[in-house]
């Protein structure tokens, strides 16, 4: 059975510390901004924590949620590129082709989750920080969109690995950057096809929640609500 | 790479075959420096090193792999094919980070291939504190530092200071020993990282020498006092593996987290309650909730307390903690018994914002750890684990001593920038006759140096380092394995040679000789090398039970267990001029503001704020109303010693009247990505020390707030994002 991807992040172990965001941009290759583009709202994060507060001083709350492309089932983002640049693959993972994009940008407009950024320039790095470029990700050009893609380069290099040694992907053997980084162990990474799989049996527990699960996109991330 | 996988590596690669993750096996030993001819194209290599970004020492990895780059040679572009490092996880096999990392950590790659790194060593050429140097070669450099040295030397040694960092290891143990030879005073560290107040709180109560180790893991119920110890504290990511365990990570066991703290740190909002406590309150706090155990006839373990403490407090006034921290007696009292009824409960107590009374709020926090008999129990406090090499610098406030100092040597420390300017650094820096700088960096203090000798960064270097909290006993070890991509020079080599040219009797401390009596049974020094270090047992903090261990404390010894003082802090500026406490506070990003200069730090959201490229002034909604301040509006906060300017953000979740800020920005020199960005909030804050450790009062400066214009603040998420300044992305 083909894999389906999904992921869990307990809220209750997540603080906020934002080690997933620094393990995406070393992982992925993401382009760094300046301080006039970022005013522009041109950084790119393809995992954030978004922060919300509940409650007046001083009973207040504040809480943080990792929040990432969520890899809908019905992806919003999908049926509007004119180029299929972006498309679903067999394992459910949106994927983004960045030599189809033509950059209508679209699909980020059409993302309920704010997740997808678009290259405004090339992206450019003072020399010698380009030494620290992974070269198993793409550079992405300028004029392209680009997004979380669930590391898949990592997925591949697993399940090649697998292959090479004849034997099923194990579960919780591939590991996004963010998962693999986070201290908290707050993410989990797996496939919902294995009903036996962390992944699936967070996702089922009574905590699991989807993010504006209302609009019917099917996220395939699950947040696990704080304890009580 | 998980656990399994490198265990894998480390463990193949001992019969001389490593297994690369990508499937394929190199039949080769990987040498401790790869070499050009060694690098295979797409291949990739991991190898063990140490995280030097701040005093946690966490046992990393690094993927090596080849990369091209360009150097010139005669003239001429060359391309040049080197190893490099593509990425840094945790070490899995490491207790302390145990395989995880945190995004300073990883942004540590930044600091390796910064393009404002020193490519060798400079001359001052311009007056000091202007920052004008001229290249210079290592011979000359080496020849002009030791004479003046030397001149030094001969007429007074002890006019010579060492400013180190806090981490401990073979670079601390070189310092010392070239001290020694010199007959110069031991190396001292005064920054705000070392904590110095968690350490000799320990030593007073305990007789433990070290930070002490919480075991929030095994724990049920935690009382977190003034301790930020998820953010940037001891050691963040040790405690938020913890954290996760102690939430999730036991079948129908959740731990309940209350933390008490002055501002709303990352602790306090993963907290399931948060206690605002007004500045310096914590000793009060932690008192009537002591007084409070005793009332209820919950204290476990009152024989373990000295008994004039105990009579203290039972003797507390428990209004006039109602009073001090706006926490009524009802919210107290159910605190004591959640505390008092818990199967392990624990109190978890720091000095994230040091105040004067901070001391005696540690103090207090572990007489009532006492009182709960958790010490030395699984899920209360554990003695630091021994030191299995020695050297940790000493803290002491070096202020004085930089007054009558003629030669400074400078690693690991920027006084420039971490200590206040109204204790005059500046003019003191730019009195020292001479001042020698390490750091990879031109920095703010560097500014002020005669000679700029840059160190390797930490990914290229030899180094063993001793953690600052570890379950076991640990020594995390990083051999060099790439090329050094510049003209720099370790300073234990640069050290050596000062030493051979002054003819000084002299040898500095590699891994290897002071790691030989480290090892224990059975490991060898090639093991500690493949697996990046030597531990005790190696482990994972959550897997293992901790074993009950002798507490060693000092108690009912009369005169070595302190009494309880219970004094109120002391705030520095006219309450009618200055009617707000000012908090700095370390940030997690920054730190102490060593890693600004990394641009994925600089682009990281705060936590707090979602700023970027420049940190924000705090201010609670009801005065910034009454003071017409909104988000983005550009701010002055002025104390009596100085003043500073920068974007303001109205933080729903601040406390009225504390004004709170993120240490990191506003360095004058620290490279292209941190210079005159933003301000530096340590420049405002009044002299004053917390009297017995000498440590910074962070939070001991009353300062003023006024709006200025409206200006910038720039903000990765804003609270509704659809309305922000751009449509979308």
């Amino acid at each position: 059975m083909a894999h389906r991807w999904g992921m869990a992040i307990d809220l209750d172990r997540c603080m906020g510390c934002e080690a997933c965001v620094a393990a995406c941009h070393a992982e992925n290759n993401l382009p760094v901004s300046d301080p006039a583009q970022a005013a522009k709202g041109r950084a790119v994060h393809w995992i954030r924590v978004d922060r919300y507060y509940e409650g007046e001083f001083p009973e207040i709350r504040v809480k943080y949620m990792p929040v990432l492309c969520q890899q809908c089932d019905e992806a919003p983002c999908e049926p509007v590129c004119p180029v299929y640049a972006t498309y679903h693959n067999p394992e459910g993972l949106n994927v983004q082709v960045y030599n189809r994009c033509v950059g209508t940008r679209y699909c980020g407009n059409n993302c309920p989750y704010s997740v997808r950024f678009f290259n405004w320039f090339e992206p450019k790095w003072t020399a010698p920080l380009e030494l620290q470029h992974n070269p198993d990700v793409a550079i992405r050009p300028g004029g392209v969109m680009e997004k979380c893609t669930f590391c898949v380069q990592r997925i591949e290099r697993v399940k090649l690995d697998a292959k090479a040694e004849n034997r099923p992907v194990a579960d919780g053997e591939v590991q996004p950057a963010c998962v693999q980084s986070c201290p908290a162990e707050a993410m989990v990474f797996g496939d919902l096809n294995d009903p036996e799989s962390k992944v699936s049996r967070l996702a089922s527990s009574g905590r699991a929640t989807r993010l504006l699960e209302e609009l019917g996109a099917k996220p395939k991330v699950f947040y696990l609500q704080r304890g009580k | 790479m998980d656990r399994r996988n490198f265990f894998k590596i480390v463990s193949t690669a001992s019969t001389g075959v490593l297994t690369g993750a990508c499937g394929k096996k190199l039949d080769r030993y990987v040498p401790l420096l790869v070499a050009e001819r060694e690098i295979v194209p797409g291949e990739e290599v991991w190898r063990p090193a140490a995280c030097g970004e701040c005093g946690a020492g966490c046992g990393v990895i690094v993927r090596v792999m080849e990369a091209e780059r360009v150097v010139e040679r005669q003239g001429d572009p060359v391309r040049e094919r080197i190893a490099t490092i593509k990425k840094i996880e945790g070490n899995p096999l490491d207790p302390v980070s145990g395989g995880r990392l945190c995004a300073r950590g990883q942004a540590a790659l930044q600091g390796l291939y910064n393009p404002d790194r020193l490519r060798g060593p400079l001359r001052r050429v311009g007056p000091k504190g202007k920052a004008e140097f001229a290249p210079t070669s290592w011979a000359e450099a080496i020849a002009v530092a030791a004479e003046k040295l030397e001149h030094v030397r001969a007429k007074d040694p002890s006019r010579i200071l060492f400013l180190t960092g806090p981490q401990a290891g073979t670079r601390a143990l070189t310092i010392a020993r070239f001290l020694e030879a010199l007959g110069a005073p031991p190396a001292v560290t005064f920054e705000i990282s070392d904590f110095p107040i968690e350490r000799k709180a320990a030593d007073l109560v305990f007789g433990w020498k070290g930070l002490p180790v919480y075991d929030l893991a095994n724990a049920r119920y935690v009382l977190g006092v003034g301790a930020d110890f998820l953010g940037g504290w001891a050691s963040p990511v040790f405690y938020a593996r913890q954290f996760g365990h102690f939430r999730q990570g036991r079948a129908d066991l959740r731990g309940r987290l209350t933390q008490a703290e002055s501002r709303m740190s990352i602790t306090a909002q993963a907290a399931d309650l948060w206690i605002p406590l007004p500045p310096g309150t914590e000793v009060l706090f932690t008192a009537a909730i002591a007084h409070l155990l005793l009332r209820e006839k919950l204290a476990r373990g009152p024989n373990g307390v000295p008994q004039q403490v105990v009579q203290a407090f039972e003797a507390f006034d428990v209004t006039r903690a109602v009073r001090a921290c706006g926490v009524e007696e009802r919210r107290l009292l159910r605190l004591a018994r959640e505390l008092g009824e818990s199967e392990r409960p624990l109190v978890m107590a720091g000095a994230s914002v040091v105040q004067t009374n901070s001391l005696e709020s540690v103090i207090t926090a572990h007489y009532l750890n006492l009182l709960l008999g958790n010490v030395g129990k699984p899920g209360g406090v554990l003695p630091p684990a021994p030191e299995p090499i020695g050297g940790r610098p000493g803290f002491a406030n070096a202020l004085a001593l930089l007054e009558r100092t003629q030669f400074v040597f400078l690693d690991g420390a920027n006084p420039a920038y971490t200590w206040p300017a109204s204790t005059g650094v500046a003019q003191k820096l730019e009195r020292v006759e001479t001042l020698v700088s390490f750091a990879p960096f031109l920095d703010d203090s560097g500014a002020y140096a005669d000679l700029l000798l840059p160190d390797h960064h930490m990914l290229e270097a030899t180094a063993a380092i001793v953690p600052a909290v570890a379950p076991v006993a640990a020594v995390t070890l990083a051999t060099q394995f790439v090329e050094p991509l510049y003209e720099t020079r370790a300073t234990e080599q640069v050290l050596t040679e000062l030493a051979k040219k002054m003819e000084l009797t002299f040898e500095p401390a590699t891994p290897k000789n002071v790691l030989a009596s480290a090892l224990t049974e059975g490991q060898t020094w090639e093991e500690a090398v493949r697996q990046g270090g030597v531990w005790a047992a190696a482990g994972g903090v959550e897997a293992e039970q901790p074993k009950p261990r002798k507490t060693g404390t000092r108690r009912g010894e009369g005169p070595t267990a302190p009494a309880l003082e219970l004094s109120a802090p002391s705030f520095f500026g006219d309450t009618s001029q200055f009617p707000y406490y000012f908090h700095p506070y370390p940030s997690l990003q920054f730190g102490d503001g060593r890693a600004a200069n990394l641009p994925w730090m600089q682009e990281l959201p705060d936590p707090v704020s979602s700023a970027m490229w420049g940190l924000p002034v705090e201010i609670d909604p009801q005065n910034a109303a009454r003071l017409g301040i909104r988000t983005g509006d550009l701010v002055r906060v002025e104390s009596a010693h100085g003043r500073l300017e920068a974007p303001a953000y109205v933080h729903p979740a601040a406390i009225p009247g504390v004004i709170s800020m993120a240490i990191g920005d506003g360095h004058r020199h620290f490279g292209r990505y941190a210079s005159n960005r933003g301000a530096n909030p340590l420049s405002i804050l009044a002299p004053v020390w917390e009297k017995s450790t000498g440590a910074l009062a962070l939070g001991a400066t009353r300062v003023r707030i006024t709006r200025l214009a409206s200006g910038r603040l720039i903000q990765f998420s804003v609270s509704d994002r659809e309305q922000g300044p751009w449509g979308y992305r």
